[in-house]
């Protein structure tokens, strides 16, 4: 049974993982984008772009989704991906999805796993999984403010 | 009674074999789908940067769909003055597509707004877009929106590389 049971839990952490990362609080779309920037900053992160899906639907006629996008990026994570891997270029600047629903705010991060998929090997793999983390300690430290 | 089921289920067993074979052959039939690239390119040979973002710039509008910006690799990340010159970003979206997409799954914004990365070559000018067919492999639910989108991005660097 313990046979058994060891490569399910593992196989289960595993696409745990593989999930993009996702974290909400109870705050409106300003008190979210400030307590970003000041997370990422603490993460020596900068935030790149803000776009305003939400705003830029609404006022073409479309409803209004409740969603914005942020780009976060460092000079470090680009200089590296120019020198040792100029493919994770195109997943930088990281993109952070914001979703307003009831009075909540989720942020949303880009599914890793399929990066981490397409790059099995050194050390891309590992670059890969060190932006994750990165991405996530600055996730942990916005729901923690 | 028994002699007439009998006769009938000796009667559906030649059809229900005609219907297995027939599924079977047609499963046969279908052609497995081929993984997605992760990125599409497309080389525009002899060009400058600005040669190369005025014509991809061109080919977004020809294909309905509106420039949202362009910016350096390390764009905010270093002083401009600073900034990478032989890598450009280039945004842009289709409105309504946009909408229609996030209507279907939130998770869509991982391929929004669209980008092609612009990358000077001795020889000329690279375009690269991330799929987003390749993207959606695990959204189901944007399977079919975002094989549309990846034809648009194909069409766009086709037209951008003439």
């Amino acid at each position: 049974m313990k046979r058994l049971a060891l490569p399910i839990i593992l196989a289960l952490s595993l696409s745990a993982q593989a999930e993009p990362l996702s974290v909400s609080k109870a705050v409106d779309m300003r008190q979210a984008l400030d307590d970003l920037a000041l997370a990422a900053a603490n993460h020596e992160l900068v935030l790149v772009k803000m776009q305003p899906i939400d705003t830029a639907l609404a006022k073409r006629g479309f409803e209004n989704p409740g969603i914005r996008i942020l780009f976060i990026g460092s000079e470090s994570a680009v200089r590296w991906a120019e020198a040792v891997e100029p493919r994770l270029l195109n997943l930088l600047p990281l993109r952070l999805t914001l979703i307003q629903r009831e009075g909540r705010m989720s942020v949303i991060s880009d599914d890793f796993a399929l990066w981490l998929t397409e790059f099995p090997d050194a050390p891309a793999h590992s670059m890969i999984e060190a932006w994750r983390a990165e991405l996530k300690a600055m996730l942990d430290d916005f729901v923690n403010q | 009674m028994t002699r007439f089921i009998r006769a009938r289920i000796g009667f559906l067993f030649p059809l229900l074999a005609l219907f297995l074979a027939g599924v079977t052959s047609a499963a046969e039939s279908v052609p497995a789908l081929a993984p997605e690239p992760m990125i599409l390119t497309a080389t525009a040979r002899g060009r400058g940067m600005e040669a190369a973002v005025a014509a991809l710039n061109q080919a977004i509008v020809n294909h309905n769909y509106t420039f949202v910006r362009q910016q350096a690799i390390d764009s905010r990340l270093v002083p401009y003055a600073e900034e990478v010159r032989s890598m450009r970003l280039v945004y842009f979206c289709n409105f309504a597509k946009m909408d229609k997409a996030l209507r279907l799954d939130a998770r869509a914004s991982q391929v929004l707004p669209c980008r092609v990365t612009l990358v000077e070559t001795p020889t000329g000018v690279e375009l690269i877009a991330v799929n987003p067919a390749w993207v959606a492999q695990n959204m189901p639910g944007l399977h079919e929106e975002c094989q549309e989108l990846k034809r648009d991005y194909l069409a766009i660097l086709e037209e951008a590389s003439l």
